[in-house]
């Protein structure tokens, strides 16, 4: 009886939980695809009814049309492989050894990388661009994508740590003891081990890549090199032609390959940050 | 760096498994041998050419602008204290950086919060198989991944203070006149700091989530046992055990308030006046409005200032709590 | 495909790291950071290749995404232009136009291919900033497209090229006074074609207000009283949140007055004197204006022209300030009968004499040093925006020969729009411009919401306002 009692009420608090982001979260969202189905004549008016009277798919075509937005849309995939696989890259042997190595100022490099975050990227975009001018870096995905991956990296090495932490020592240990050097035993033991963790955090820094905006708005002079995330903008129209529900359609489509990774693989995300690639 | 013990504040453990296993192995994170700073070189090398080369070498440059007064108009600058003397005796300063702390304190105490009662909501939905779970957290995962300029729209739409404005006509259904979500300087400021939260909770509610199923259900039990009803247990089981995870949480998400611009810039542009002018949006305005690279950068420093004291305080928190 | 290339040798690189990991000395040299270089070079070298993804269409398209002309002309320039004025205009009677003058350009230039950067209309300071250090940089395209208010710092830190062997004097006298007083330096050369202006006006419901109010007080009134008897109805509004037009389109108050924001050398004088008077009679206006219940609390948050589109459409508003082309747009979003009941008329003065409209718009500059790229990108401005897009998509022509000329501006509205026009101001081409537009949108906000009284609000901006300008000599 009190059991039942008990995950009643666990359920209804639960419910009061899901209630409360149904609205919060959903209600601008579902608000969103409304307006991305609405004619122009209807964007702004009568915003109760969410379907609106003539639904209609004609601006995403008009989003799609030109070819802009895949455009868009392929910069981003770019930008956004690059930049997180480089920084799992450049994170994993750092991370190894933060968690097996006893070096000095072990302390220091962990907190001084993820104190480099705390700088604004806003600031070091001018330097960064006349710098990149000098040595003629600039307008290349490359070199803007070794942005990407200086500033996903303090992330990246923090979550790895922690995914190695949890790994017991044993595993190198008898890597160590066949005959493997250090190396040999992170590469051909640990990191199988760990491909759930490394994943886990490729998407999570993948996910703050696909969002960037100073980066690429200041690096990619050229309009057509931009991701989505600066693109999206130019759907916004100009103060003298209306198209909210034009850049809504884009929005919508912009969101799209975020929410479906993450939707695909969140079983296996969370699975893998439970075992150990938050805690730090 | 103040504090000598960093790997022992960021590593407690947080469950019974690890703390045994902590017991049996005095130093985990020492490997077998101890091995030479040389020997972890090799290891560290291509983060840090990365980073120098793209981070740190144009961040030292921003400090060096800082200490001039470099404009994006000319190629000739001074050196000198000028921008600082400019930026922060200024009237608008002051305010800036209030408005800024409070922007930042009110983004991560409700992203925390708001983040782990989803947590919580979709743990207990998924462990009892609840309908709605799955939506629940996508909804609340869609509004993460979105860029900044788009939430920042959408916010617009739904905060606008005419009447046909979303949250405006929800509010006339049930006899409520309009209100000025944006129009005045408590309230704008108020609705930004929603619009971030809205923005936020999905990252926290991940890392909590992540805390929460790592929590061995012996301590429950345990709890159980002694007689503890489901609030105590909170408090003392599952809160406790969080409190790792909960200082990655709050350095990241603090770092990640503090640099919010983008959003800002589309929901209010800074105002009514500089009502919502958070300091990365400042900054953004003094370098790309005003063209001054120097003030600019003054400001970048005050920002890095700020969130290191934020992070230095989180660490001496949770360190005092871990004596307890 | 060559976009492909340095994806697939970064995931070669992967490939290698793993299969040679024979020893662990071996990571460091080839890691990332220590790799790319030969990469990004190769991937620099190439950006048409890199951003020619999307254009895969027919070779005997002349108009395509990234380009006019044949994909194997001979010549080629590259163009800068903002998205609204191209045939990638968020709208398709804009973007048809565009593409229809295109075409025309392309087949009369067959020797010609022009590599277009389209920016967005959105954020145009930054986007400015950012071709402004370029063109410092020596990056900047072969021509490009400016916002008349930062045209005078392009002009300044002599990027530009001038025009004079293009454009024939008679044209160049035929600028408008304040269009060309910007363009043309002191050496009488022209460093840039300012195609198109608009001007704001008052458009205002006849059923609410039956006669248009032409004074600062008549406006208040009538109003405040509509406003009053209507529920739900908002009297008139008026761009007052954080952005640009908030300065702009308010600046019209202060210039009626005969008003100026800055000296003869370009330093602001706003705060001092008469000015200063002007400027605090402005601001006291806009607060009466909230205070009496003529505007609403909320236009300190219009960040958009559109809001007033919209407000029209809802039919909750009587009365804004909008700019010219909205005249279109009302009519384009509004029935018939609706868009009957809407007029326009000048923006009321503080007195029925006092009046003035600020008035902006493009320009187009040439940065290449190349004669045959400089005579082609004229050649391009003269055939298709010197008149020609005016026409198209109903932006007021600078030139006082095209207004009189071209038949699209020989009727209604555009008539009444070309009589406004004589009132005239443009924002001072001043580098400091930016800056002071940014604190008057500031104490804009200020006292709309309270925050500061008139005096208070233009102290600090004024204080500001000369600081900045001291940075900046």
């Amino acid at each position: 009886m009190t059991v039942k009692r008990r995950r009643w009420r666990g359920h209804a608090a639960t419910y009061a939980v899901f209630a409360f982001v149904a609205v919060f979260f959903g209600v601008p969202l579902l608000w969103l695809l409304s307006l991305s189905i609405r004619t122009p004549a209807e964007v702004f008016t009568a915003s109760l009814n969410f379907l609106p009277r003539e639904p209609t798919l004609h601006n995403y075509s008009a989003v799609l049309g030109s070819g802009r937005f895949q455009g868009y849309l392929f910069n981003s995939l770019r930008l956004t492989l690059i930049g997180a696989t480089g920084a799992m890259l450049a994170a994993a042997p750092a991370a190894f050894a933060a968690s097996r190595l006893d070096f000095r100022g072990r302390r220091f490099f962990l907190i001084g990388v993820l104190s480099l975050q705390m700088i604004s990227p806003l600031v070091i975009m001018i330097p960064l661009y006349r710098y990149f001018v000098t040595v003629g870096l600039l307008d290349s995905y490359i070199s803007t994508s070794f942005v990407y991956i200086a500033i996903l990296v303090p992330l990246a090495t923090w979550m790895l740590k922690g995914f190695f932490d949890g790994i017991p020592k044993e595993l190198d240990e008898a890597a160590l003891v066949d005959g493997c050097n250090r190396f040999q035993a992170f590469y051909r033991v640990i990191l199988p081990v760990s491909v759930p963790g490394v994943a886990a955090a490729f998407v999570l820094v993948a996910i703050l890549a696909w969002g960037e905006f100073i980066v690429p708005f200041i690096l990619l002079s050229r309009p057509a090199m931009q991701p989505v995330s600066v693109g999206i903008l130019s759907f916004q129209g100009t103060f003298a032609q209306t198209a909210t529900q034009i850049l809504a359609a884009g929005a919508v489509l912009a969101m799209i390959p975020a929410v479906a990774v993450f939707i695909a693989l969140q079983r296996f995300i969370i699975a893998a940050l439970t075992s150990g690639a938050v805690k730090g | 760096m103040a504090a000598p013990d960093t790997r022992g504040r960021v590593r407690v453990p947080s469950a019974p498994g690890l703390a045994s296993r902590r017991r049996e192995q005095p130093a985990p994170s020492a490997a077998s041998g101890r091995v030479s700073y040389q020997g972890a070189t090799p290891w560290l090398i291509p983060l840090l050419v990365v980073v120098t080369l793209f981070y740190l070498w144009p961040a030292i440059q921003a400090l060096r602008f800082s200490f001039t007064d470099a404009s994006l108009l000319r190629d000739q600058f001074d050196y000198g204290l000028t921008s600082y003397q400019r930026v922060l005796p200024s009237p608008s300063f002051l305010f800036v950086v209030r408005i800024t702390l409070v922007f930042v304190l009110a983004s991560i105490f409700f992203q925390l919060s708001l983040g782990l009662g989803v947590a919580l909501a979709v743990q207990h939905g998924v462990r009892n198989r609840l309908p709605g779970t799955a939506i629940a957290r996508t909804l609340v995962l869609s509004s993460w991944v979105m860029p900044g300029v788009i939430i920042g729209i959408i916010w617009q739409i739904v905060l606008s203070g005419a009447s046909y404005g979303l949250a405006n006509s929800m509010l006339a259904t049930i006899g409520i006149s309009p209100v000025g979500f944006l129009s005045t300087t408590n309230m704008a400021l108020g609705s930004v700091i929603v619009a971030n939260i809205w923005r936020g909770t999905a990252f926290s509610m991940i890392l909590q989530y992540a805390g929460l199923q790592s929590i061995d259900p012996v301590l429950y039990e345990a709890a159980a046992v002694d007689g503890a009803s489901k609030w105590q247990s909170f408090w003392r089981v599952t809160l406790p055990s969080l409190r790792p995870i909960l200082m990655v949480n709050l350095v990241l998400i603090s770092i990640q308030t503090f640099n919010t611009f983008d959003m800002v810039l589309a929901l209010t542009g800074g105002g009514p006046g500089r009502a919502t002018e958070v300091l990365a949006l400042r900054t953004f305005n003094m370098i790309f409005r005003n063209f001054s690279l120097g003030q600019g950068s003054v400001l970048a420093v005050v920002m890095l200032a700020l969130s290191l004291s934020f992070a230095l305080l989180y660490v001496r928190l949770l360190r005092t709590e871990e004596r307890l | 495909m060559r976009v492909r290339h340095p994806l697939w040798a970064l995931m070669l690189a992967i490939a290698m790291l793993m299969a040679a990991c024979a020893t662990g000395e071996d990571l460091p040299e080839t890691a990332p950071g220590e790799e790319a270089p030969p990469e990004e070079t190769a991937a620099g070298e190439t950006p048409a290749d890199d951003t020619a993804a999307p254009d895969d269409a027919p070779a005997d398209d002349l108009v395509t995404l990234n380009r006019i002309g044949a994909a194997d002309a001979p010549n080629s320039f590259t163009m800068q232009i903002t998205q609204g004025h191209s045939h990638e205009a968020p709208t398709e009677d804009f973007a048809g136009a565009f593409r229809t003058l295109f075409q025309q350009w392309a087949e009369d230039n067959p020797d010609w291919r022009v590599d277009l950067e389209i920016i967005p209309a959105e954020a145009v300071t930054a986007h400015m900033a950012v071709l402004l250090e370029q063109s410092r940089a020596g990056r900047a395209p072969d021509c490009a497209e400016v916002d008349s208010f930062v045209i005078a710092q392009f002009i300044d830190v002599g990027v530009l090229q001038p025009l004079n062997d293009h454009f024939s004097q008679e044209e160049i006298d035929a600028l408008m006074p304040f269009v060309r007083d910007v363009v043309v330096d002191d050496e009488g050369s022209l460093r840039a074609y300012w195609w198109n202006t608009d001007l704001r006006v008052l458009y205002y419901r006849t059923d609410l207000m039956p006669e248009a109010p032409q004074t600062w007080d008549e406006l208040i009134e009538v109003a405040s009283s509509v406003a009053q008897e209507n529920p739900g109805t908002e009297g008139f509004l008026f761009n007052g949140g954080r952005w640009e037009a908030a300065t702009f389109d308010n600046l019209a108050h202060f210039w009626a007055q005969g008003g100026d924001l800055i000296d003869a050398d370009g330093r602001p004088i706003f705060g001092e004197g008469d000015n200063r008077e002007y400027m605090l009679s402005t601001l006291e206006f806009l607060r009466e204006l909230v205070d009496s219940g003529a505007a609403p609390e909320r236009v300190s948050t219009i960040l958009e022209y559109n809001e007033f589109n919209t407000a029209a459409q809802a039919g909750t508003v009587a009365s804004f300030l909008g700019g010219h082309w909205q005249h279109g747009q009302l009519q384009d979003i509004l029935s018939e009968e609706d868009f009957a009941l809407w007029d326009f008329d000048r923006i009321p003065g503080p007195t029925e004499d006092q009046r003035s409209t600020g008035t902006g718009g493009w320009t187009i500059g040439v940065f290449s040093e190349d004669p045959a790229i400089q005579e082609a990108c004229a050649d391009l401005i003269r055939s298709v925006y010197m008149g020609p897009a005016n026409e198209a998509v109903g932006q007021l022509p600078t030139s006082t020969i095209l207004f009189e000329e071209l038949p699209a501006f020989q009727e209604e509205p555009f008539l009444r729009f070309g009589d406004f026009l004589e009132e005239g101001r443009s924002r001072p081409g001043v580098p400091v411009y930016p800056s002071i537009s940014e604190q008057i949108q500031v104490a804009v906000g200020q006292v709309l919401t309270g925050e500061l009284t008139p005096e208070e609000a233009v102290d600090q901006s004024y204080q500001a306002s000369l600081d900045a300008y001291e940075d900046l000599q």
